[in-house]
């Protein structure tokens, strides 16, 4: 329900918009997150855009090169594989399984991530000092081998890497959100609102959050990124996306066996998975440059 | 822009070394112009050709490690002496008599030192472990003798009499015109006798397949599980010594690595190579094809519905377009197969019917059939390239295209390889795509083990089908020497199966391999495993080896087939 | 110090502990059955099988069973493998060291290119050289480290033939394994072709080193970078400043040793990320290292091998943490407070 504005105020925009105004002056950031935003949407509609089926194969376009090659054809705008599958399609495909995957994948153990560490932001003692070692422990290893472990002991496939990866990335948010909540509590508004005796609940939503929302985000561009190559060097390794799935670290093993005679099959994959990752850091650089310039104003 | 690349590359290569001394290249370069590298595709079952089917273990063992009594020459794969000087059968066929050669030394290595030349005790050795099971040595490693066993040679020979020192001789129950054939395969290897009475009073029996002792051209010095095989020079070889003193088998099991390897020229030679046109295009590279005899084939196991029906596998035969797999998977560098054998078989018969690509004849034989809705089966793909089926998968994938136009539904199956053929032996499958590598150029090389009844005991027959008729047939064919009645009996077998339809042959390919031009020498043979005795590096000029016979009395010998007099000790 | 020793100690022992642990709670999660899982023993006949029950007290409580479990890691018993039936102690021993070599090579690496560079970055401070040191660096940060690999060996393997692709030392080479560590035992080697294996042995490494390097090289480029900054902003650069010091003078005296100190301290996480990366670049380069292994264990569904592997190997991660931890401290006396 708009209501008019019967006499002038100024507008204190909140930590968010600030934020937002200052990442929308940065061309390289905005570069990015168009980018960004271009492998949402062919994350979400990748499927219904591409023009050939990534599993079934064309048998009398096998191994056909790039359109823009002297034999290639333009309705196989990026050539196709050993079995005449249009690689345009299965990139597009791939879109949604290694950069879609990773975006609900980084969703997730964002949300589950959040809610364990604000919870023990607020407890103190014994079971916090085991949470503060278990978690060392934990961030000591790197994000792709803690993948591996978890999929050595679920089993190799797409399903259980994405279980992996959601559980490498949940320690991570944890100790972000647990960090920047202990220390926005120790700030003066926060005391001046518990002294106004909101709930602690009412503190963390109403004051805390709002003020670390940036923090996260940047945690989570971080987060996209590892995730993206965790799927897609699993893939790579064969312990991810099995046949025939078109994930883009898999369709590029899958294109090892013709590196000499069709490069593009390894060529193409690199390069999505290259621009992918760009695009994430970028949208991440972004967001921590103007973090920086918000604290120093 | 070559020698620039070799400036560039003693620079790099002198680099780490540039601290502690200068380049000192004229050992580096003796050494590999005396080792050849070659890239495996797989790692050995074993050492001991004797317990395995696989080409993989007998490229690396059977003409590297040992010989045997007779081999295969020249192009139409005639019986000449190996390490017999000679041999006699009598005119039944009942009796064959094998002189062995003189001074033929074992390996000398870490692990044993013969003191005495090979002599007949150690031929009767190597055959009594695989036909008497109270033999010592006969349950060690399992007690299984595949391709011996496929054969029947248990029930085929009688006994092996040792007749003096230098003399062994065979009692066959029956005359068996493919016995010689058998013995000169890669599988009928000498041991050594010596060896085995060492390994009994150490009490480690198993070592005989781990540490291998034969008189072949090289003798092993190192193994590495799934990493390398390092092979030294026999230097008492009993032929001149190999041109090589070191031969290192590098064990690659991905087609990129191998062919990376290639490139980069850290092999040599390599086997299976994949991507032809990229070697072709190298200067430096030769891509070599031997006419190898072979069949891949689409198997039914017909003790599983629906395939226990005869029509129904007609109907799959009809719908599959076999020109099309051919181009897809072979690159079109394969011949269509219309029967079990190759055309370049002597047996081959030209009358065999061409099967040809007819989806609606197909269609109405299911409906005969009793199938009209069609149905869903399994296909089993083999995991891995094999000369007779560069790409299981892909095939499989095609078929599975081919076969829904009729209404069948196919899940493709694959396992690792080792399970995949035991799980097959188990017969869990309903359909499968394999193939076969002939041993030696006999005929029933393809007809007995991969279709007699008795193949489908020791699980070389994955199709299960067992025809009467047809083992008559081909027993009938082996019991005579005159090769006119034999392909009359061949034509027959192959016209019960082109009726029957157990397993449709796909194509037979050649076999291929790759190398550096500066290596020489014939590796390759049309069947059985590889050979680096002939083998130099860098282009030294090889006279062509001749197997020559030391002494007087050899000539060819198997012509004395007309004499019943049996000759005695010479 | 002794504070520190001490809270150092309780901290390895809780994670050998948490290890140890969860390793052994694997042959349970694994399917099969656990006794089979630990040891290996897939073909053992009833009569080895009740010998195994024996010595792994599987009738006794879990806690007994642990503890027993625990002995046989301190015995270096890990269980034979499941898929080529060897010893995975032995195993691990001969293979380990390769990922190590691997790793430490890459590391100088890395530390040799991106700790300058990060400096350089630091100071030209928003000018143009630190944009491009930065970009450059997203990039390497960027790029996934296979596809890396592959494009390594087709440029300086294939086309420029500079490199070899795979291995980590010509096969014709014989050299016996005494440490593991290629270069010491060619050292120890008495082959006549010692010097060229040893030539050999370098122009393998240099690939791969690179191609592991690449990663942790941008993230020491930052570090460097962030610390030198940090360090130019204090008050004793100041001071020094004011007393009339070059530049120069100031950065090569005071700026790099104080910046380098804080470097160091991240060196144990980034030596955990650079073996990540090597098991990835291992199966690459076919380097004989322990990633590979581990992750053919895992295509052959070799449970033995996984968790003794994974257990070997994270323990091994943690142990070179606390190793940095210790040099971190005894380099710089502000740090063992903590």
């Amino acid at each position: 329900m708009a209501r008019d504005k019967i006499y002038l105020e100024e507008v204190f925009p909140s930590p968010f918009m600030q934020h937002w105004q200052i990442f929308r002056k940065t061309p390289v950031a905005m570069a990015g997150f168009s980018c960004f935003i271009f492998l949402i949407v062919l994350a979400i509609f990748g499927p219904i855009l591409a023009p050939h089926s990534p599993v079934e194969g064309q048998l009398d376009m096998l191994l056909l090169p790039p359109a823009w090659h002297a034999d290639g054809n333009v309705s196989y705008l990026l050539g196709t594989d050993e079995l005449g599958r249009d690689m345009l399609s299965r990139l597009m495909y791939g879109t949604s399984l290694t950069f879609g995957l990773s975006f609900v994948v980084v969703i997730t153990s964002l949300i589950v991530g959040v809610v364990i560490g604000s919870l023990s932001a607020l407890t103190t003692g014994l079971k916090s000092s085991f949470l503060n070692h278990f978690l060392d422990v934990i961030l000591s290893i790197p994000s792709l081998l803690l993948a591996i472990i978890i999929v050595a002991i679920l089993g190799p496939g797409i399903n259980n890497t994405v279980w992996a990866v959601v559980m490498v990335l949940i320690p991570q948010f944890i100790h972000i959100t647990r960090y920047a909540v202990k220390e926005e509590s120790r700030k003066d508004y926060v005391l001046a609102s518990r002294l106004d005796g909101a709930s602690k609940f009412r503190i963390l939503y109403y004051s805390i959050f709002p003020n670390i929302v940036d923090r996260i985000m940047s945690q989570a561009t971080l987060a996209q990124s590892a995730a993206i190559l965790d799927i897609a060097t699993l893939g790579f390794l064969g312990l991810g996306a099995q046949i025939p799935l078109p994930e883009w670290g898999a369709t590029l093993a899958n294109g090892l066996d013709l590196f000499y005679i069709a490069p593009w099959t390894v060529y193409l994959p690199g390069l999505a998975i290259l621009f992918a990752v760009v695009a994430t850091n970028l949208v991440g650089e972004g967001i921590r440059h103007a973090l920086k310039l918000r604290k120093d104003r | 822009m070559k020698s620039m690349n070799n400036v560039t590359n003693l620079l790099s290569s002198c680099l780490g070394a540039l601290l502690l001394l200068g380049c000192n290249n004229e050992s580096i370069v003796s050494l590999s112009e005396h080792s050849v590298i070659y890239c495996a595709e797989g790692s050995p079952e074993t050492f001991n050709p004797q317990l395995v089917t696989s080409g993989t273990t007998i490229d690396a063992t059977s003409n590297q490690l040992y010989d045997r009594l007779i081999a295969y020459k020249g192009k139409e794969n005639k019986l000449v002496p190996a390490l017999a000087k000679s041999w006699h059968v009598t005119r039944d066929g009942k009796k064959v008599t094998f002189y062995l050669r003189k001074n033929v030394a074992f390996h000398q290595t870490e692990y044993f030192t013969p003191s005495r030349f090979l002599n007949a005790d150690d031929v009767m050795f190597s055959f009594n472990r695989i036909l008497d099971s109270q033999h010592p040595f006969h349950w060690v490693s399992g007690g299984n003798y595949p391709f011996f066993q496929n054969i029947g040679l248990n029930d085929l020979i009688e006994d092996v009499e040792k007749i003096n020192e230098y003399t062994v001789r065979f009692h066959l129950s029956h005359a068996d015109s493919s016995f010689l054939a058998n013995l000169a395969t890669d599988f009928a290897i000498i041991l050594s006798a010596e060896y085995a009475q060492q390994l009994m009073q150490q009490k480690v029996k198993a070592n005989i397949d781990t540490f291998p002792i034969g008189t072949g051209p090289f003798k092993l010095k190192e193994y590495r599980v799934g990493s390398l095989i390092r092979f030294y020079r026999h230097e008492q070889y009993w032929q001149p010594p190999a041109q090589i003193e070191q031969l290192v088998y590098d064990i690659t099991p991905s087609n990129t690595g191998r062919l990376t390897k290639l490139l980069a020229k850290e092999c040599d030679v390599t086997a299976y190579p994949i991507a032809h046109e990229k070697i072709t295009q190298h200067k430096d590279l030769t891509l070599e094809a031997v006419t190898a005899l072979n069949v891949g084939y689409f198997g039914f196991n017909v003790n599983k519905p629906p395939f226990d029906n005869k029509l129904v596998r007609q109907a799959v035969s009809y719908a599959i377009n076999k020109q099309v797999l051919l181009d897809a998977v072979y690159q079109g560098k394969a011949e269509l197969a219309n029967s079990l054998l190759p055309k370049t078989s002597w047996a081959y018969n030209e009358n065999v019917q061409e099967q040809e690509f007819n989806p609606i004849l197909a269609k109405s034989l299911l409906e005969v059939a009793g199938y009209a809705q069609g149905f869903s089966m399994d296909l089993w793909a083999m995991p891995v390239q094999r000369p007779y089926n560069p790409n299981a998968i892909t095939m499989a994938k095609l078929i599975q295209a081919d076969l829904k136009n009729i209404g069948i539904k196919v899940t493709i199956v694959s396992y690792e390889w080792n399970a995949f053929l035991h799980r097959l032996q188990l017969g869990e499958h309903q359909s499968f795509l394999l193939g076969w590598s002939a041993d030696h150029p006999d005929p029933d090389n393809f007809f007995s083990p991969m279709l007699s009844c008795s193949a489908t005991q020791t699980g070389s027959n994955t199709t299960f089908w067992c025809n009467q008729e047809y083992d008559d047939i081909i027993q009938k064919a082996l019991q005579t020497t005159n090769t006119k009645v034999r392909k009359k009996h061949y034509a027959q077998a192959m016209k019960i199966l082109a009726q029957e339809v157990p397993l449709i042959p796909i194509a037979h390919s050649k076999r291929y391999q790759a190398r550096g031009n500066n290596v020489t020498g014939q590796v390759l043979a049309p069947f059985g495993g590889i050979n680096f005795y002939p083998v130099a590096k860098n282009g030294v000029l090889q006279n062509n080896r001749i197997i020559e016979s030391d002494d007087d009395d050899f000539d060819e010998v198997e012509h004395h087939n007309d004499s019943d007099t049996e000759v005695g000790e010479n | 110090m002794l504070i520190f020793t001490l809270r150092r100690l309780s901290l390895f022992i809780f994670t050998m502990i948490l290890l140890t642990v969860l390793s052994f709670s694997l042959s349970f999660l694994f399917p099969g059955d656990a006794l089979v899982n630990m040891s290996g023993a897939i073909n053992a006949t009833p009569a080895q099988l009740t010998n195994l029950q024996q010595s792994y007290q599987t009738q006794s409580n879990i806690f007994w069973q642990y503890i027993v479990y625990l002995e046989h890691i301190i015995n270096g018993n890990l269980g034979i493998s499941m898929a080529s039936q060897s010893d995975i102690g032995k195993e691990i021993l001969s293979l380990l060291p390769a990922t190590i070599e691997l790793s430490l090579a890459a590391l100088f690496v890395a530390m040799l290119i991106g700790i300058p560079l990060g400096f350089i970055a630091a100071i030209k401070h928003n000018k143009a050289t630190d944009n491009i040191i930065l970009s450059v660096s997203m990039l390497g940060y960027s790029i996934p480290v296979f596809w890396l690999g592959l494009l390594a060996i087709l440029t300086f393997s294939i086309t420029l033939g500079w490199f070899p692709s795979a291995g980590k030392i010509s096969l014709l080479f014989e050299i016996e394994l005494i440490t593991g560590i290629q270069f010491i035992d060619i050292l120890l080697s008495d082959s006549p072709y010692k010097w060229q294996a040893f030539s050999d042995a370098t122009a393998h490494i240099i690939l791969p080193a690179f191609v592991v390097a690449m990663a942790p090289a941008t993230i020491f480029i930052r570090l460097a970078r962030t610390s030198m900054i940090e360090v130019l902003e204090t008050s004793y650069i100041k001071a020094a400043n004011a007393k009339g010091l070059t530049f120069q003078q100031i950065i090569f005296r005071h700026a790099i040793r104080n910046a380098l100190i804080k470097i160091i301290r991240h060196v144990g996480l980034q030596f955990a990320n650079l073996i990540t990366i090597a098991m990835v670049t291992e199966v690459i380069f076919s380097w004989p290292g322990i990633g590979r292994w581990l992750i053919e264990s895992i295509y052959h569904r070799d449970y033995t091998a996984i968790q003794s592997g994974l257990l070997v190997l994270s323990c091994f991660i943690f142990v070179v943490h606390i190793f940095t931890d210790f040099i971190y401290a005894a380099l710089n006396p502000l740090a063992r407070g903590k």
